[in-house]
């Protein structure tokens, strides 16, 4: 695909092998869910280090559809970019690369190929953060390397400590890994886990460890905003995951649930304070992601009930979090702009984009009809069930602040009077502008009203991945 | 052997504490790569060929010539000599960072840790070489030290993994590799970008992105 890409050399032909092949994933994702004897590990050493399982799956299927979207949007996006042929080249097979090496830190059934993975995709995306060579987009970009390297090298730190702590079963296949558990020495998996937390939870986007986050997402054009929150943020979660899954395994599962109880309260906390100053609502877009991932990893922290609603709002916020970035490429397509003050009445001025505007924001807020609503409803009955009734003034409470917050902001943009200073022609948008958004948000409501069977399936079996019962 | 060299390695660190000129910081990641190919010697030898022919490569090649070399490109034709601006003055950095490698050599002297005495004080210079790193780069405004200071970082995680001395897989040294080697790249790339960009070395230019700015 890429060598494609270089040879035929057309911007017409990069968008389309970007959206050949995210329907390629696609294709595979429905593929592996509905025969899972095709998904079967091939023979020798691909099959020895990939291979698909009920929790990857998942998380590839969610990826698959977030990717999906992505590149249709982009298909109409670069076109109305005045950009050399071989910049869009290099972007499209950043994208490639990008997506990649995401799937490749799903599928690793090594710890330390995961980590070469995820650290793959720092360096293909930095490039597409960078694309629009602005100031303010190579400071996003040194923000993000340097702070995402920093990260994973800490990551690594832990890998090597898990190492000692294996003494000589030096594996770090997952299955050796979950397979020797109670043999690790718990002195020196405590302190891997903290490493490895706090490094891949700088991928995730936590706090404290998040101030990349909103430069990146912000700078980066609105199909790579889209998939860095929806996609990449969510791999993150699944390396961290598959880490928790060996603690609990180990039987520390309650110190791997503290700490992941911390960091995420810290990242409902950051966005609850920044939330209410912010103009730029691309960063509030990203502050809201910060915000959903903290309530996944305090929603892991509340046992069996917590993980399956912390999976069903990874699908519920990538479907809405996509349809919000994506929009948020139409409002700067059509004010020029990405401060909020200076955006208003966009229902005025492209009454679609308008409103899709504020669908993806019923469905992030979690009001119904949305995922997030029942989400949001099973991690209530979770911290009933812990009885962990102080968690429920914190969470809902910072929730509150951060949709306040948001909710404000988007009602004065939606609606509201058009700018004086806006153009009379409108800048036109194509099909593929709105149709990606349209089928997100439409799928997400559907999802949260009747919930298909087979996703129920995929969560479930998923959630039951972790921890290994 | 390996124990006067890992006692170098953690006196290395205190110097660079000590000294802000920008080229003895990248003569000292040559040195430091020297040292690491040496302690590679003593602890890998005897084990496979490919192993050791692979950290050999990784350490001379990489950590001595390439990085330093790729570093010093970046700094020529800038006139850039001291490191200065210290966020702390340089006396508080030196008691600090003697302090890291006190409270390391304390740590990694804890009776749970079932390490030989070669591994413990690999492990403590290690930790402190990390810490220290991570420190210098909060305390220094100058986005070249902060790569510098990052690939030292680099350096004491490579140390930390020779404590599993011949057990360790080769995947991990591939992804030692692969993240000194490209991301230095990707840095010294991005290095240039920003003094041809900015106008300037120093991470303050780098703070126009604000959640109370508008564009």
């Amino acid at each position: 695909m890429v060598l494609l890409v270089i040879l035929i050399s057309r911007k017409w032909f990069s968008s389309f092998a970007v959206a050949s092949y995210s329907f390629l994933c696609l294709g595979c994702s429905a593929i592996i869910y509905f025969m899972p004897q095709a998904a079967a590990a091939p023979a020798g050493l691909i099959g020895q280090f990939f291979q698909f399982d009920a929790l990857n799956s998942y998380f590839f299927f969610v990826m698959s559809i977030v990717f999906a979207a992505s590149a249709v949007y982009n298909t109409g996006y670069i076109s109305k970019s005045d950009r050399r042929q071989s910049e869009y080249n290099y972007y499209s097979i950043g994208m490639i690369a990008f997506v990649f090496s995401m799937t490749g830190a799903l599928l690793s059934t090594s710890l330390g190929l995961s980590w070469v993975f995820v650290e793959a995709t720092t360096l293909s995306s930095a490039y597409l953060i960078y694309f629009s060579r602005s100031k303010h987009a190579l400071e996003a970009v040194w923000k993000y390397v340097f702070i995402c390297s920093i990260g994973i090298s800490l990551a690594f730190v832990g890998i090597v400590l898990l190492l000692i702590g294996c003494g000589s079963r030096n594996s770090l296949l997952f299955k050796d890994l979950f397979a020797n558990a109670l043999n690790i020495s718990p002195f020196w998996l405590k302190i891997s886990f903290v490493f490895y937390f706090v490094g891949i939870g700088t991928k995730m986007g936590l706090a404290p460890v998040h101030s990349w986050l909103p430069d990146a997402h912000s700078e980066a054009p609105s199909p790579i905003s889209a998939m860095l929150s929806a996609a990449m943020l969510n791999t993150a979660f699944f390396m961290i995951m598959k880490m928790f899954s060996l603690m609990e395994l180990a039987d520390l599962g309650v110190y791997a649930r503290t700490l992941m109880l911390i960091m995420g309260l810290l990242s409902l906390f950051v966005p609850a304070v920044f939330i209410l100053i912010i103009k730029d609502y691309k960063r509030m877009l990203a502050y809201s992601s910060i915000e959903n991932m903290g309530i996944m990893a305090a929603a892991v922290s509340l046992g069996s009930a917590g993980i399956f609603a912390a999976l069903l709002h990874l699908l519920g916020h990538s479907m809405i979090k996509t349809s919000l970035f994506l929009t948020a490429g139409n409002v700067q397509k059509l004010f020029r702009t990405k401060a909020i003050g200076k955006v208003s009445g966009i229902i005025k001025v492209d009454r679609l984009t308008g409103w899709l505007l504020v669908l993806s924001f019923i469905g992030i807020a979690g009001l119904p009809p949305s995922p997030l609503f029942l989400s949001e409803l099973l991690l209530l009955k979770a911290i009933l069930a812990e009885k962990a009734y102080i968690l429920i003034p914190l969470v809902f409470g910072l929730l509150t602040i951060v949709l306040f917050g948001m909710g404000s902001i988007i009602v004065n943009m939606a609606f509201g009077q058009r700018p004086v200073t806006l153009k009379e022609e409108k800048v036109p948008l194509g099909i593929s502008m709105y149709l990606p958004q349209i089928i997100l948000v439409l799928c997400a409501f559907i999802a949260g009203i009747y919930f298909p069977g087979f996703l129920l399936n995929m969560i479930s079996s998923a959630a039951a991945a972790i921890g290994g019962k | 052997m390996t124990d006067t060299l890992a006692v170098i390695y953690g006196l290395v660190m205190i110097y660079v504490s000590a000294t802000n000129r920008i080229k003895t910081h990248i003569k000292i990641l040559s040195l430091q790569g020297i040292l690491l190919f040496l302690m590679c010697y003593f602890a890998v030898g005897s084990a496979s060929v490919y192993v050791f022919t692979f950290l050999a490569f990784e350490t001379l090649f990489v950590k001595m010539v390439a990085i330093p070399g790729v570093l010093n490109r970046v700094l020529r034709g800038k006139n850039l000599y001291l490191s200065n601006d210290l966020r702390i003055p340089g006396i508080y950095s030196l008691i600090i960072t003697s302090g890291i490698i006190f409270m390391s050599f304390i740590a990694s002297n804890i009776q749970s840790i079932l390490l030989d005495s070669t591994a413990r004080l690999y492990l403590s210079v290690s930790l402190a070489s990390i810490l220290i790193s991570l420190f210098f780069i909060t305390t220094r405004k100058s986005v070249i030290t902060s790569v510098i200071d990052y690939v030292m970082m680099e350096n004491g995680i490579f140390l930390l993994s020779l404590t599993l001395s011949k057990e360790m897989p080769v995947i991990v040294s591939m992804g030692v590799l692969l993240d000194v080697f490209i991301a230095v790249f990707i840095l010294g790339f991005l290095i240039n970008k920003v003094s041809e960009t900015f106008g300037q070395e120093h991470s303050d230019a780098l703070k126009m992105l604000k959640d109370t700015d508008d564009d």
